[in-house]
């Protein structure tokens, strides 16, 4: 089995791919207008939006970069996953409930159009809007390299394909995931999103069970090589430091309520009090699937310190070195066919928002509607969208990264520093103003931006997205507090009591 | 009238703010934020742990104290201020104290073993780490249990979901007119 590891490893990854292109035909039947295409109608079942969740919530970052990040700095990164319950929880009890009721009472298909619902502002909807348009691009474009990266990795070993040129595989990988978006929407996103969390969490205990077998003393054996080489590394706050490591804990815990590509999944479900069970199955997906960041970076970097292996060129060869060395054919096929489904899971719902924020919400904001033929606009859009980034991200590759990189700021810490009390505080509180609002998108969007084009380093290792989170909160309660209290549309003040 | 929560909110995260005032302000250490590794490139090391915490690790503790005060008071406030019962506050108490336990048991297994350069093990980690990967992931556990459990008594009640589609109703009503 060993002499066609390559070809067991294309063969798993293919498969997956083909999956793909079946599912986008059959939900393309069922994608009728443009709240089937962005939203699935919001008719999905518990157990299709809990694996929805989860799966997009653990881009190719968290395979990828999570156990690149353990061998890099330790226990550090810990914190970015096991603050994960914390950050489920809060967004079930501040989110879940209101957004499923707003989206239905307005007949709302994005986030923007919840949020100009509830601050009944077209600057609040156009504000969020253009935030996740450029979120969209960093992390698509981040996304859309890493998974041309993979492939050319795959490919590359075996015989027939031993040249082959990072463009080709931007073109093919991008085309599997730009046919089954256009064609089928959310509802193909969604449903290869429930395949792509069941792969993610086969791939993360399987991984867990091969890394306990890499040295005879199991875990302990390995832990205790990075204790004795460097004591913080193996410590809860790793070598990045304690204020690093709270930040994390911070940004990721209340920010996973400020995500779009996961709030938006919370509007999709058909009944509220689905609620109550697709929390808890997200979060065990979740740590499942997480399992794999921990294993295989402590393994990597104790297995470095040991002389066990070679130390690596680049942290995040961490994944595909220890996929080679430590595991058998048929397991690293899964596991590269579970980093494809971590990858393109995400890729799929930025896509989505990106075009309903692109068709549907500037247009709203600027001309007071939004564009006429929806369905088919999407279509041509999600196209132009996934096209576009992947030019960033060959020309950030061949040219110059500069500009993916502050694109890539505009992550997960700037959507959780201006969506995070927008929409999760503003959902709860009736005091919260569309001042206040407005206050907090445009300080969190201006601090993450200067921090990343003035190239600010803060003592500690005290993350930017922390301080701009924090004062974003302040500005949005602070500047709600001293504002005239709003009049509440009667539906909007219904909702909100209940 | 203004909603005394939202206030605890705001003063909770003021003192934070002013915290990382503080920390931005105190005197660096080289290590602050790790070094690179002396054998390996791509590895950072943590170096003396004792040393970066000795100007911030109060303020630090307190900050993280805080930040789990913020959480749960978060938490309640997605329940519908009507719901928010003594048996309600009496649990999310309880819930802040169990996060604060798990905290000052990672924090103080951390002090013990740069004080004896020693440690136990629990389930492959060492004590302190092993607080932090299953005691933080369960120290959330209890507002699982809350939001699933009491989904019905305290977050969507009978009376709400009724309430809710009678708002429906009332919405096709007057768009049939």
């Amino acid at each position: 089995m060993e002499a066609y590891r390559q070809e067991i490893i294309v063969g798993a990854v293919v498969i997956y791919m083909i999956f793909c292109v079946i599912t986008g035909l059959w939900a393309m039947r069922r994608t009728k207008n443009s709240s089937d295409f962005f939203i699935a109608g919001r008719g999905l079942g518990p157990i299709v939006v809990s694996l929805a969740l989860f799966s997009s919530t653990l881009s190719g970052f968290g395979f990828v970069g999570g156990p690149g990040l353990v061998y890099s700095i330790g226990v550090s990164s810990f914190w970015m996953i096991v603050i994960s319950s914390t950050g489920y929880a809060l967004g079930f009890f501040l989110v879940a409930k209101r957004i499923r009721m707003i989206a239905d009472v307005r007949n709302c298909i994005s986030l923007p159009d919840v949020v100009a619902a509830r601050y009944n502002s077209e600057a609040v909807r156009f504000l969020i809007a253009v935030t996740i348009v450029l979120g969209v691009m960093g992390y698509l474009a981040t996304q859309i390299l890493a998974m041309a990266v993979v492939m050319q990795a795959i490919l590359s070993g075996t015989e027939m394909f031993a040249n082959i040129g990072l463009v080709t595989c931007v073109v093919i990988s991008s085309a599997v995931l730009i046919f089954y978006c256009v064609t089928g929407g959310i509802i193909a996103s969604v449903y290869t999103d429930v395949v792509q969390g069941a792969i993610m969490m086969i791939a993360g205990t399987l991984i867990l069970l091969t890394a306990m077998s890499v040295f005879d003393g199991g875990m302990q054996e390995a832990t205790s090589i990075i204790l004795a080489d460097d004591g913080e590394a193996m410590m809860p706050f790793g070598a990045a430091g304690i204020m690093a490591s709270l930040g994390w804990f911070f940004v990721f815990g209340l920010g996973l309520a400020g995500q779009p590509h996961l709030v938006t999944k919370m509007m999709m479900n058909k009944n509220i009090s689905d609620n109550r069970s697709i929390l808890p199955m997200s979060l065990f997906g979740y740590v499942m699937a997480a399992l794999l960041w921990v294993s295989i970076g402590v393994i990597m970097r104790a297995a470095v310190i040991d002389g066990v292996i070679s130390p690596l060129s680049l942290p995040d060869d961490a994944a595909s070195v220890f996929l080679s060395v430590f595991t058998n054919p048929l397991l690293a096929g899964i596991v590269f066919a579970g980093l494809f489904a971590a990858i393109m899971s995400t890729s799929d719902a930025f896509l989505n928002i990106g075009t309903a924020a692109i068709i549907h919400d500037i247009p709203k904001a600027i001309r007071g509607h939004s564009i006429k033929n929806e369905l088919f606009w999407a279509r041509v859009v999600t196209v132009i969208l996934a096209i576009v980034a992947a030019s960033f991200a060959l020309y950030s590759h061949f040219q110059d990264a500069t500009l993916v990189a502050i694109l890539g700021a505009f992550g997960w810490g700037t959507f959780a520093a201006s969506i995070f009390p927008v929409l999760a505080i503003g959902l709860n509180w009736k005091g919260a103003t569309a001042l206040g609002a407005i206050s907090a998108i445009v300080s969190a969007l201006l601090i993450n931006f200067i921090v990343q084009l003035a190239g600010v380093v803060l003592p500690y290792g005290i993350l930017g997205g922390l301080i701009a989170f924090v004062v974003s909160l302040i500005l949005f309660i602070g500047v709600s507090l001293i504002t005239k209290k709003p009049e509440l549309d009667a539906d909007m003040e219904a909702v909100l009591n209940i | 009238m203004r909603s005394k929560l939202i206030v605890v909110i705001f003063t909770t995260v003021l003192i934070m703010a002013g915290l990382l005032i503080a920390i931005v302000l105190a005197d660096s250490v080289p290590n602050g934020a790790g070094l690179p590794h002396p054998e390996f490139n791509g590895m950072q090391a943590g170096g003396d742990g004792a040393a970066r915490l000795e100007h911030i690790g109060g303020l630090a503790f307190a900050f993280q104290c805080l930040l789990l005060l913020l959480i749960v008071c978060l938490a309640t406030l997605g329940v519908a201020e009507q719901r928010r019962s003594p048996e309600l506050w009496a649990y999310m108490g309880g819930t802040l104290l169990f996060s604060l336990f798990v905290w000052y048991q990672m924090y103080s297994g951390h002090q013990a073993f740069l004080e004896t350069g020693t440690t136990n093990y629990f389930m492959g980690f060492p004590v302190a780490t092993a607080w932090q990967v299953y005691g933080t992931w369960l120290g959330a556990i209890p507002l699982i249990i809350l939001y699933t459990v009491g989904f019905r008594k305290f977050i969507f009640t009978e009376e709400d979901e009724r309430k809710y589609e009678q708002l429906l109703a009332d919405i096709a009503a007057r768009s049939e007119q």
